[in-house]
């Protein structure tokens, strides 16, 4: 279906973007673009600026220096609203409003553009059958769902509009070890099932490569590596990215 | 829907009232049964006078006839040059007030007959075992305890000018209820205190009237003060008050005081007596007075949290979408709050005239801050990240604050307005000092006439309204809180 020698149209960059919270540096010159329908991991130690990346592309904040392009356009703030209806963005503990059952969560945003209850109805089944969530769950509150149900219904809620792109938020962050594999496995199945532009922030390589081909590496607000699991690993950048790849521990071999 | 229920409670009947010729009087009998006097007087003359009693102190009577409303109340000649007129002699007599009030537009009567003049008293055993029988004779005993009505304790002609005249060093001093004060000095609860020479109560509790040996108090004539235009608008009226002129003489006015404070006589009866015509008129039964007294109390808070409820919330909505704004709506409601109930009431007077309207005002006033301040920590309360979400989402604010936002604060604010509610109750019944009525005008009568059953007939219900105030809201809670946040709360 695609053309062979174009390349994919761009559907996020930054350029040249820094951005600092008080004293502290998030982001310092950054430039990294993202291609339409491509899965992208952005990883690195807690606070290296990786969140902030996703916050600048859904105009959450805005740039000291720089600029945040989408589509082809640099991002005005009389543009937010549209853009974040065609990208759908999922935080660590879900966050979804606790004084609304899971199909009222799904339903605020479509409710508001005008969609009738069936078509909402429709697309909440749609979804809970794409995510594996079983269909009595809609009529709960988010205080009775586990947590793997919570991150299920927070992706649902994202994907209502059938949004151009998911930004992922350390999306498995909170779960226990099984639910967490469980869910990495759905969630590869549903990005390569959907084909979206997929940004999605973690501090776990393995769960970054298990997503994502592309992966870009973080450290004090600067981007160290990007590039591929093998590149990081035969060819780092310098020696943190070594002491980043050593750093996931396998298990011990059961023999030795 | 469910929000409606607030504005419901916004819409009491409003009631009006027109008066002819507004009579105001005193919180404390002798006011009140002159002021019954002139209106039975005047419908006699087939002048239609309505009495609203027991107004507080001087200023809100003086307050509220120069703002016009009410058109006549009883004064004492004495108070007018001290404490109305100020740059007065003592000794200025009437036609030299006349005077000074004309350009006032306020009209003063000649001498109702009598004169009710502060003194002095002590217990008559107290005072013949330290030997006590003018006022000179208090400064050998600076240990004495003094209870002064809170009016004698601040009036230029009072406690200060007593104190000085005559060399007193009391430190011992604090300012009572009149009417309370003869129970504190029988009881030995303090040494002294102020009197007015008609008080029924100064045989009745043996009281010695220490001589004022340095002639320091003026005499106190009874008079009507009035508004002047009423010579033009009301001239039958005037001509009743003015045949009252000389007519009641020091024994009648305290065989009157006499009669209701210790025979627990109506002031109604006891004045339709002196004048010997019907008292007209009929007793509401209690249950009528009761009703009639809730519905006033009810309005005054219902519409007071109303309209409070109407402006805080919007004001918490801004304190908490801009820091700056919030640190000045709150500071400011915050200030209103540390007003004395008392003051605040006084204060509507000039702006808004005495009765329901003051009284709506200033507790709403009142109410502003616990909603404020509750709206604000509700919204500032919802963490961060479900902020983020809902911007997130692609909601514009509007629809975030009205979906998100406020329903996530709901119990916040509810409490809020709760607080407002029950503090509104207990604070409502001062209101009957301004003339607003509700439980507070039992309570105000019953003080006066150290009557405990008229006391309770204002304090049971005003109880019983603030606890029916506390369920409600706590209903209206269960009711309205989410059922999501309810799970939440409970995990």
């Amino acid at each position: 279906m695609f053309g062979a020698d174009t390349a994919p149209p761009i559907a996020f960059a930054l350029e040249r973007v820094c951005k600092r919270y008080g004293a502290v540096i998030a982001l310092d010159e950054v430039s990294l673009s993202f291609a339409a329908g491509s899965t992208t991991a952005l990883i690195g130690s807690s606070g290296a600026g990786k969140s902030t990346v996703l916050r600048l592309l859904l105009g959450l904040d805005w740039p000291d220096q720089g600029v945040v392009w989408t589509d082809g356009a640099i991002l005005q703030r009389a543009d937010v609203l549209e853009l974040r209806r065609r990208v759908g963005y999922v935080i660590q503990e879900g966050g979804l409003f606790p004084h609304l059952t899971v199909l009222e969560n799904l339903a605020l945003l479509p409710r508001h553009m005008g969609w009738k209850t069936a078509q909402v109805h429709a697309r909440a089944s749609e979804l809970a059958e794409l995510t594996h969530l079983s269909r009595d769950v809609l009529q709960r509150y988010p205080a009775e769902l586990s947590g793997g149900q919570r991150q299920r219904v927070a992706l649902m809620r994202a994907l209502m509009l059938d949004p151009d792109a998911l930004l992922l938020d350390e999306p498995l962050g909170a779960l226990d070890p099984l639910v967490r594999h469980e869910l990495q496995d759905e969630l590869k199945r549903i990005f390569d099932q959907l084909g979206k532009t997929v940004i999605v922030v973690t501090h776990d390589l393995a769960e970054a490569a298990w997503f994502a081909e592309r992966l870009v590496l973080f450290r004090d607000g600067k981007v160290l590596q990007d590039g591929r699991l093998l590149d990081l690993c035969d060819r780092p950048a310098d020696e943190f990215v070594t002491r980043f790849v050593r750093a996931q521990r396998s298990l011990p071999e059961a023999s030795a | 829907m469910k929000r409606a229920l607030l504005t419901v409670l916004a819409m009491l009947p409003v009631l009006a009232w027109a008066a002819p010729v507004r009579i105001g009087s005193k919180q404390f009998t002798e006011s009140v049964i002159l002021g019954e006097l002139v209106r039975l007087n005047a419908q006699q003359a087939g002048v239609d006078a309505r009495h609203q009693r027991e107004l507080g102190g001087t200023s809100i009577l003086w307050s509220a006839l120069q703002h016009g409303d009410i058109d006549a109340y009883p004064e004492y000649t004495g108070t007018i040059s001290h404490e109305l007129l100020k740059d007065m002699p003592a000794d200025a007599d009437l036609p030299a007030l006349r005077e000074k009030l004309k350009p006032l537009g306020i009209g003063i009567t000649d001498s109702l007959g009598f004169s009710d003049t502060y003194a002095i008293g002590m217990q008559e055993q107290r005072a013949a075992k330290l030997g006590i029988t003018r006022i000179s004779d208090l400064a050998r005993h600076p240990e004495l305890r003094f209870g002064f009505s809170n009016e004698f304790m601040d009036r230029a002609d009072g406690w200060p000018g007593v104190r000085q005249r005559y060399g007193l060093a009391q430190t011992q001093v604090r300012g009572l209820d009149h009417t309370l004060s003869y129970r504190a000095v029988a009881s030995g609860a303090v040494d002294a205190i102020d009197l007015y020479s008609t008080d029924a109560e100064i045989p009745y509790y043996h009281l010695r009237t220490l001589d004022d040996d340095r002639h320091y108090f003026p005499r106190y004539e009874a008079v009507f003060l009035y508004r002047l235009e009423l010579e033009r608008s009301a001239p039958a009226f005037m001509a009743s008050l003015r045949k009252l002129s000389g007519r009641i003489d020091e024994a009648a006015m305290q065989r009157m005081n006499a009669e209701v404070k210790l025979d627990g006589m109506k002031e109604t009866d006891v004045a339709a007596r002196f004048l010997s015509v019907a008292p007209g008129g009929h007793d509401d039964g209690f249950w009528q007075r009761l009703w009639q007294r809730s519905a006033e109390h009810v309005k005054l808070v219902a519409l007071s949290l109303g309209l409070a409820v109407v402006l805080a919330i919007p004001l918490g909505i801004l304190s908490a979408r801009w820091k700056r704004t919030g640190h000045l709506v709150i500071g400011l409601t915050g200030i209103l709050q540390t007003v004395p109930s008392l003051a605040m009431f006084v204060f509507m007077i000039p702006l808004l005239g005495i009765g329901t309207w003051p009284a709506i005002a200033a507790l709403f006033l009142y109410s502003l801050l616990p909603i404020v301040r509750n709206t604000h920590a509700g919204l500032v309360g919802i963490p961060l990240e479900l902020r983020e979400s809902a911007a997130a989402l692609g909601l514009p604010g509007s629809v975030r604050l009205r979906r998100v936002e406020l329903p996530m604060a709901t119990r916040s604010i509810l409490a809020g307005i709760k607080t407002a509610a029950v503090i509104n109750v207990g604070t409502a019944t001062l209101a009957a000092l301004i003339g607003a009525g509700g439980y507070g005008q039992p309570i105000l009568t019953g003080i006066r006439l150290d009557n405990i059953g008229l006391i309770l007939e204002g304090a049971v219900p005003a109880a019983v309204l603030a606890l029916l105030v506390q369920g409600l809201f706590e209903g209206i809670e269960r009711w309205l809180t989410p059922r999501g946040l309810r799970l939440e709360a409970r995990q």
